[in-house]
């Protein structure tokens, strides 16, 4: 047949934006893992591990939204994470060893019993309900104030380091981008093809073999997983926690660092936690005023770089062009 | 006998908030397709507004009232100019731009008055008595005013050309302008309408509750179960859901504790949701 | 029975859009179902592949009763399909519209995918190299690395008919694989299904376009939810019922 096709695409460029990336991620984790050798501020470290733990966060959330679903209790998954590792470590005295997997484990089956009677409905059904699910579980552990702490929260979670904060930036550290890895592998596998099939077309999916609810099951597990991983470090790090650091405004801020680095971008969520958590939390000096740089980086990516802050970059330097073997970067 | 009048009374104000403050919200769902996050926003700085003329412009509350809905409405109108109207369709963009506004009014808000939580004077002194009935003036202007918006609304939207309007726009936008009918000032009519009623409420619930930057979160998550629980679309279902809300708002505390009351009430329209996740009046979008 | 409909009957509320239909095709056989529009032929499908349950009647297939299954499940038991509005993985390119396709076989477990086995690397280069003599098979080879959004009509046509394949499938659903094409297109059309045929697979045709008639070994008419007629394509041009249907009567064709 002729070949009327439209504009042939250019692979050589893709492999090479991909390495761009990989350089640049490789550069920002020696940036992160080096300069403690030569700069000491604990407060700095603070806010690196807060910002890996919202990274994990975000990042996970993202894995959902690639199976075409929205979750919107991530943070209540987090919370979920975070109140299992916190009892048990408080009630039980259970070591971080065991609870942090075991708060991570805790959130992944709950979202997948909660994700379960939505897995074949539409994906919007999905969304509303976590949402309201997210909302409910904080009332309902605060409602349980004997063993939550209720609304003024639950104290004297046990630490898993003592000392200075080096070893829990470390691990956090650590911990992320394993983390990362484990979440990249997911996406960039078959099982990754088969989430973005679904997202695509379920009619389509489905009748070429693939179970819509089981691998939109499974990427709910997934992402719960590690929220729930996220809550649960949290709280043996900031060694106090309450229901409403979980609440519907910590899953949309989440959802605000997936939008504003990227959401078609594995690494989008990266970038947009640093610019939209790390940078408001540097300019602290400006007090009252800090906000108002989340809303400049908010409007300014809704205004110039809709896609995301990743796009960033294209629009600098747009002679990087070509296509990729997706429609959606990596 | 007194605390069954207390809580019938609490359960109607209650409801007509909530139901003003979702009308809104579902009309601009209805008509733009938009998830106005920042309704919340907009609610509390309706309350503010009114504050301001009254606190620092020694206004009287009356006129502080209308003058900070109207001032609200008109600034819908340019939200809807600069910030919906452009992101019709686009999702990310339109929450993205919606918690930028949200935030940006907080922190107005915060850097001028503070986090404390403000007094708005009452609507009026004095109770009303009959029998062993007592009842606040307050509660029943609050009641009346409410009443009379709701009642003028559902005439509006139906009676009214504007209304048909709007009707139309919300089930079909392409045929509605190829009727003639001017999507663009019929949207700016009904963000208008919306935003004025989320502001009225505001400071309404103000004048009772006091109010704080933040008052609109809770507000807006209200909103947003009240639309998804009616189903999309649907007007009737929100007072009727509104109504259901209200009454769970107003026992529960009686029954239970704070924090057990809000949970049953959302494990309630959790419940719900599952029976029927379409929402149990509108048409699906 | 290769396969079979027995009385298979889906209502919408009051509206019938299939009535008490019997087809039954052997195997090998290319079997054209056509009617004019709106006769319910896509609901067929969509009932057989179990997108939506039938109200009553049964579907069978290989002698079992393959009635209300979930379309995974038929597709998992050599039944493919493609659609007539013709969605695909927009997003990704014509080459992994077709691997990703290839989920079923050769199936890797999860954890096999997850840890990049050799199992599962010999199983992903056995799926690039069978995607290619699909691509190949259809005439695509050339727009393999476009992404599938991009292409023109025809091309996304075919795109389908290739992501059926990938299932290897016993018995495949065509639905309405012309429409849309140009005269030259349509012929090559043809020819690749005749090629499919030849390679063991059952062809069953959904379509409006008369033209198809040419390749079939039997036809099946449907009207209006009913069956109306059946036999040999030059019976069935030549039937009058057939020809009322299309042409005269409420329907203007």
């Amino acid at each position: 047949m002729k070949n009327e096709a439209s504009p042939s695409t250019n692979i050589q460029t893709a492999t090479a934006g991909k390495r761009w990336s990989a350089a640049s991620y490789g550069g920002l984790l020696a940036v992160l893992a080096l300069w403690p050798v030569f700069y000491r501020s604990t407060y700095l470290m603070h806010v690196l591990i807060l910002c890996f733990i919202y990274v994990l966060a975000s990042v996970s959330l993202r894995t959902i939204t690639v199976s075409g679903q929205f979750p919107l209790a991530h943070g209540a998954f987090m919370g979920i994470g975070a109140y299992i590792a916190g009892m048990a470590s408080k009630w039980l005295g259970w070591p971080g060893w065991i609870t942090i997997p075991g708060g991570a484990l805790g959130a992944m089956i709950i979202g997948v019993i909660i994700g379960y009677p939505f897995a074949r409905l539409r994906a919007l059904y999905y969304a509303m309900g976590s949402l309201f699910f997210g909302i409910g579980v904080l009332n309902f552990i605060a409602a349980f104030g004997k063993y939550t702490g209720g609304y003024s929260g639950l104290m004297g979670i046990h630490p898993i380091f003592v000392g200075s904060k080096m070893p829990y930036y470390y691990f956090f550290l650590g911990l992320t981008f394993v983390s990362a890895l484990a979440l990249y592998r997911f996406e960039f596998s078959r099982i990754g093809d088969n989430w973005k099939a679904i997202a695509q077309s379920h009619l389509v999916a489905s009748s070429v073999g693939i179970n819509e609810g089981f691998y939109r099951i499974f990427a709910v597990g997934v992402g719960c997983f590690f929220a729930g991983l996220a809550g649960a470090g949290y709280a043996h790090y900031n060694l106090v926690i309450s229901s409403s650091s979980f609440s519907f405004l910590a899953t949309l801020w989440l959802v605000m660092y997936v939008l504003v680095g990227g959401i078609d971008s594995f690494g989008g969520p990266i970038v947009g936690t640093f610019i939209l958590f790390l940078v408001p939390e540097m300019v602290r000096d400006l007090k009252y005023y800090s906000p108002f740089v989340s809303v400049a980086v908010l409007v300014l990516v809704v205004y110039l770089v809709p896609k995301g802050l990743v796009g960033l970059p294209r629009l600098l330097w747009p002679n990087a062009g070509g296509q990729r073997t997706t429609g959606k970067e990596d | 006998m007194g605390q069954a009048v207390a809580t019938i009374s609490n359960i109607v104000i209650l409801s007509s908030m909530y139901i003003l403050v979702a009308l809104g919200f579902a009309f601009l769902f209805n008509m733009l397709g938009l998830l106005n996050l920042a309704h919340g926003a907009i609610y509390m700085i309706g309350a503010y507004i009114a504050f301001i003329l009254i606190a620092a412009l020694g206004f009287p509350f009356w006129a502080s009232l209308v003058l900070a809905t109207v001032v609200v409405a008109l600034l819908g109108v340019l939200l809807e100019r600069i910030c919906f109207r452009p992101f019709v369709g686009d999702f990310n963009r339109s929450v993205m731009i919606c918690v930028a506004l949200t935030v940006l009014f907080q922190t107005m808000v915060n850097i001028m008055a503070g986090a404390k939580t403000l007094a708005l004077p009452p609507i009026a002194r004095g109770v009303l008595r009959f029998g062993p009935v007592s009842l606040s003036y307050e509660r029943i202007i609050t009641f009346v005013i409410g009443f009379v918006l709701l009642v003028a609304f559902v005439l509006f939207v139906n009676k009214t050309k504007w209304g048909q309007q709007m009707q139309a726009i919300a089930q079909n936008t392409d045929g509605a302008s190829l009727q003639g009918i001017s999507v663009h000032k019929i949207s700016a009519l009904a963000s208008a309408l919306g935003c004025g009623l989320a502001a009225l409420a505001g400071c309404l619930m103000g004048a009772f509750l006091g109010i704080g930057p933040f008052m609109g979160d809770q507000m807006l998550v209200k909103a947003l179960i009240l639309v998804i629980l009616a189903g999309i679309g649907s007007i009737g279902g929100i007072f009727l859901a509104g109504l259901l809300m209200g009454a769970l708002n107003a026992v529960l505390p009686l029954v239970t504790n704070g924090a057990a009351s809000e949970a049953v009430a959302v494990a309630v329209v959790v419940v719900l949701l599952l029976i029927r996740p379409k929402g149990f009046f509108g048409h699906e979008a | 029975m290769f396969f079979e409909t027995r009385s298979l009957t889906r209502a919408f509320g009051g509206l019938v859009a299939v009535s008490k239909f019997d087809i039954s095709v052997n195997e090998g056989e290319i079997v054209g179902l056509i009617g004019p529009n709106g006769a319910g032929k896509s609901t067929f499908f969509n009932l057989v592949t179990g997108v939506f349950p039938p109200t009553s009647g049964q579907v069978v297939f290989e002698e079992k009763d393959i009635t209300g299954m979930k379309p995974h499940r038929v597709a998992a038991l050599g039944i493919g399909r493609t659609f007539q509005l013709n969605p695909l993985f927009g997003d990704f390119t014509v080459l992994k519209n077709v691997t990703a396709s290839f989920h079923l076989h050769p199936r890797s477990s999860i954890l096999d995918i997850y840890f990049n086995t050799r199992a599962h690397r010999r199983n992903e280069a056995y799926i690039g190299e069978e995607s290619l003599k699909v691509l190949h098979l259809l005439g695509l080879e050339s727009v393999e690395h476009v992404l599938a959004k991009n292409l023109p009509h025809g091309y996304q046509k075919l795109l389908g008919v290739a992501r059926a394949l990938a299932t290897r499938p016993k018995l495949l659903l065509l639905d309405e694989p012309l429409g849309g094409m140009n005269p030259e297109e349509i012929d090559f059309t043809l020819k690749a299904l005749k090629k499919t045929r030849e390679q063991g697979v059952t062809i069953l045709i959904v379509e409006h376009n008369m033209q198809i008639l040419d390749l079939c070994d039997r036809v099946v008419v449907i009207s209006f939810g009913q069956k109306i007629c059946e036999g040999s394509p030059k019976e069935v041009r030549e039937d009058e019922q057939v020809i009322r249907a299309y042409f005269g009567g409420e329907h203007a064709a």
